[in-house]
């Protein structure tokens, strides 16, 4: 599978959560479970925009530990980003 | 020789829990946000008095205004909120309904996939001559297990109950069945509480599932990211084994019911199988996720809207608690 951009995951991570304010900035230190938009919802399309892009799923025991979007790539693992 | 699905209807409670009550309720949940998201603006709810066998009995007396309740030589009745852990309900769903005595009658307990196991007994019931004419009832009421701290459960699950009355007929209607278990699965969906393994425990303590839901143990607890997760990997492989089965493909089938689960899952289900948005029923707007009720529900719905019409061939696949899941196609 081809290797992701952190941009490009930050951009669609932006989608999932519904971020619509462009100017908010949203980098790997950001925490995501502090963010306003972050709720149950927005886990299920974090959950989709994973499958989606790396056909992978992660144990939501796993999920609990996510701290900043850094934590997250992570989690999916470093091996499929650029 | 074969078997059919012959006549459907269904029974919603009269009390609504509207997206505004639930606003009103939790102050950080947006009436907007939940019906775009999960596409449920409202659910009906049984009252206290009323249980999941009292729905199941309105909605087989509406499906036997339409049908001669002599005729019926079999009663199926799933649920996972019987009235008692003994008798078992159907046996008093048979007497409030003063159907024969010389019937079979027993309950099943599955929840979304209960639909799709329904007609596969169904089904074999007939076909091994056993009945002729089935009365199978999916009545559920998770509402009474969650807890009313619990802004997540209360948003997604309503109570209803469908009647479905399935009969030998001289072509086949009914196709061949996927059925999967996985029990690995079993604690992301479940009331801890108040079966024989843990008793009901009066001084339970809440327990905040880190995002504003309270409940206890006494209560239900879904693990939707989990089951998310489930759901991502058994759904596309339950379609393509069923469609398999039956040796025809996506293409072939005139239309799609899944079980009604919550609209954004549904939705990326459908994506991610590739099922064009106008073959695919999604719709749970004014019910929410009623369990075992969901796909007959859907297709009596489809079926007066004419989404489907006769000859239509028809893809069901329930999936959920257990875990457990199952696939068909039938033709209507």
């Amino acid at each position: 599978m081809e290797k992701m951009k952190t941009e490009d995951f930050i951009k669609e991570l932006k989608e999932a959560l519904e971020i619509e304010d462009e100017d908010q900035e949203i980098t790997l230190e950001t925490n995501l479970k502090e963010l306003e938009e972050y709720d149950s919802l927005s886990v299920l399309s974090i959950i989709a925009m994973i499958d989606k892009n790396f056909g992978k799923q992660i144990p939501s025991i796993d999920f609990i530990k996510i701290t900043t979007i850094k934590s997250l790539i992570d989690l999916i693992g470093k091996e499929h980003f650029e | 020789m074969g078997t059919k699905i012959s006549n459907i209807e269904y029974y919603l409670p009269e009390t609504l829990l509207t997206n505004d009550d639930l606003e009103r309720k939790f102050s950080d949940w947006s009436s907007e946000k939940i019906e775009n998201k999960v596409g449920i603006r409202e659910r009906h709810i049984v009252r206290e008095d009323e249980t999941a066998l009292d729905l199941a009995l309105k909605a087989a007396e509406k499906v036997l205004k339409n049908y001669d309740k002599d005729k019926i030589d079999f009663l199926l009745l799933c649920t996972q909120s019987p009235d008692y852990y003994l008798p078992t309900s159907s046996c008093i769903l048979q007497d409030k309904l003063r159907l024969k005595t010389n019937i079979g009658a027993f309950d099943y307990n599955l929840g979304c996939s209960g639909f799709v196991y329904g007609l596969a007994l169904a089904k074999s019931l007939i076909t091994s001559r056993v009945a002729k004419n089935i009365l199978l009832i999916t009545s559920e009421t998770y509402n009474k297990h969650i807890h009313p701290k619990d802004k997540g459960n209360r948003t997604i699950f309503g109570d209803a109950a469908a009647a479905t009355i399935i009969e030998k007929s001289e072509e086949e209607h009914i196709g061949e069945f996927v059925l999967g278990t996985d029990g690995s699965g079993y604690k992301n969906l479940i009331v801890p509480n108040g079966g024989l393994r843990n008793r009901y425990d009066i001084n339970a303590k809440e327990i905040d599932d880190g995002s504003g839901s309270i409940r206890t143990d006494n209560n239900l607890y879904m693990n939707g990211p989990e089951i998310f997760n489930f759901t991502i990997k058994a759904v596309p492989k339950v379609v393509s084994e069923t469609l398999g089965k039956n040796n025809t493909t996506l293409d072939d089938l005139d239309y799609v019911v899944f079980h009604q689960a919550n609209k954004y899952m549904n939705e990326y289900l459908r994506e991610k199988i590739g099922i064009p948005k106008e073959k695919y029923y999604l719709n749970l707007l004014k019910t929410g996720n009623t369990v075992s009720a969901t796909i007959p529900i859907a297709i009596k719905e489809a079926l007066d809207n004419k989404l489907i019409k006769k000859g239509d061939k028809v893809l069901l696949v329930g999936f959920g608690v257990g875990y457990s899941w199952g696939g068909t196609i039938i033709k209507i």
